[in-house]
């Protein structure tokens, strides 16, 4: 297929350096508290063996760790960023303060735009990519944006039921115009219907009984599921049509980790079969948030699921509802380290 | 028990390993999670050769055979451009 036809138009976006910082300490999953025996049992069931995590590290440190290797990989000074783009934390640690403003002051961005992104959980990934092209696309003289985020959990419990179990690290990705992993085409949906399929009550009680709620429990696993099957079907065709492409022509197909039940619906929604890097991260990480899909991309290099040159799709879905798609040429390993 | 609604029970039996009744309410029984109703989407479409859209995705319609009997007949009967436009726009 020509470069021409995989554009179809849009600015482009590539990373120069992506890094990750994962906490040292491993968690088992026998030791993520629950509730009661039911979610026991669920939790026992998601595929998740161990996660990552170190209560003395908060989101902008592991978002700093891992955009200080980011940097280092490529030589580029804080100061040379043209945009610092921070994925929002779940939960900020003080109110009306600024955890993008603190990371560019930690890094010595001074010559950063700098600000904040999110509101659709796991997919916030995406506005922040939509950011950094439009960034790049806008000002010729702006070569350079860090988007970063640190994933660590909301709630007290790191259980959040049915779903998953969250884990802590931090990801950078270095993006410019041009380098050879290049993000050729981004699809993303929402639906506010289900603003507040999951939310935390914080207001009446103490942290430690901050909890992550599923409000309609069968709207989650009929209605949402049924819309996230055919609202990612139909992105999928579009995506592909739209790039001037078929299934065959993508090498693989990547998802956020949240459960080996949701990898199953993907593939079986969709008709697909996910990169095995997916259930291996999910086994020895959790979920790590709007992470997730760039952690699996590198890992597929690593294990050489992709080679470079290859396209792959990365799903990212989240319940408030947001669906994303992200057509991606892969580049080498040296570039992605 | 009509045809439509024996086909529905014997799915529902079998993937959920025990015998379903036309009235039984699997979704309040706590049987149903996310991979059961992908199955049951699936083979309502199939074996009915219809297309459950996104409009069509209410819980009542799917919680009981008897149920998705009349979901499957409304589909069934209903126009290819469907039913949507009844309350005008």
């Amino acid at each position: 297929m020509s470069q021409q036809a995989l554009r179809h138009g849009a600015a482009p976006v590539a990373i120069r350096s992506a890094a990750w910082y994962l906490p040292e300490h491993t968690l088992p999953i026998t030791d993520v508290r629950t509730l009661d025996e039911t979610e026991r049992a669920t939790r026992d069931a998601l595929g998740i063996d161990t996660v990552r995590a170190d209560d003395r590290l908060s989101s902008v440190t592991l978002a700093e760790r891992a955009a200080r290797r980011a940097l280092e990989q490529t030589g580029l000074d804080a100061r040379d960023l043209g945009a610092l783009v921070m994925v929002e934390s779940r939960v900020q640690e003080t109110f009306l303060s600024s955890e993008a403003t603190r990371l560019q002051h930690r890094l010595g961005a001074d010559n950063a735009t700098t600000f904040s992104v999110g509101g659709l959980g796991c997919v916030s990934i995406t506005p922040a990519l939509l950011t950094a092209r439009g960034l790049l696309a806008a000002d010729p003289a702006l070569d350079h944006v860090l988007v970063v985020h640190g994933s660590k959990p909301a709630a007290a419990l790191r259980y959040r039921h049915p779903v998953t179990v969250n884990g802590d690290g931090g990801q950078a990705l270095l993006l410019s115009r041009g380098g050879r992993t290049r993000v050729l085409d981004i699809a993303q949906l929402t639906n506010g219907r289900y603003w507040d399929l999951f939310h935390i009550d914080y207001r009446d009680r103490p942290t430690a009984m901050w909890r992550e709620q599923c409000t309609e429990p069968r709207t989650y696993s009929f209605r949402l599921a049924m819309e996230t099957r055919n609202r990612l079907s139909a992105m999928l065709s579009d995506l592909l049509r739209r790039n001037g492409i078929g299934r065959g022509d993508v090498a693989g197909f990547v998802s956020q980790n949240l459960s080996a039940g949701s990898f199953t619906f993907l593939e079986d929604s969709l008709d697909i079969e996910l990169l095995p890097a997916c259930r291996e991260n999910l086994r020895q990480y959790g979920h790590l948030g709007p992470n997730d899909v760039f952690l699996n991309l590198r890992t597929a290099l690593d294990r050489k699921e992709l080679a470079p040159g290859d396209l792959a799709v990365l799903i990212n879905v989240s319940p408030v509802a947001a669906w994303s798609l992200l057509l991606v040429e892969t580049g080498s390993q040296e570039d992605t380290a | 028990m009509n045809d439509i609604t024996s086909q529905i029970t014997g799915f529902l039996s079998m993937a959920l390993r025990r015998q379903v009744e036309p009235d039984d309410d699997y979704f309040a029984q706590g049987l149903a999670d996310s991979l059961f109703a992908l199955e049951l989407v699936t083979f309502v479409e199939s074996r009915f050769a219809l297309t459950v859209e996104v409009e069509d995705l209410d819980l009542d319609s799917f919680r009981t055979a008897n149920r998705v009997t009349e979901f499957v007949r409304r589909k069934i009967a209903a126009p290819e451009w469907g039913e949507a436009h009844a309350e005008g726009s």
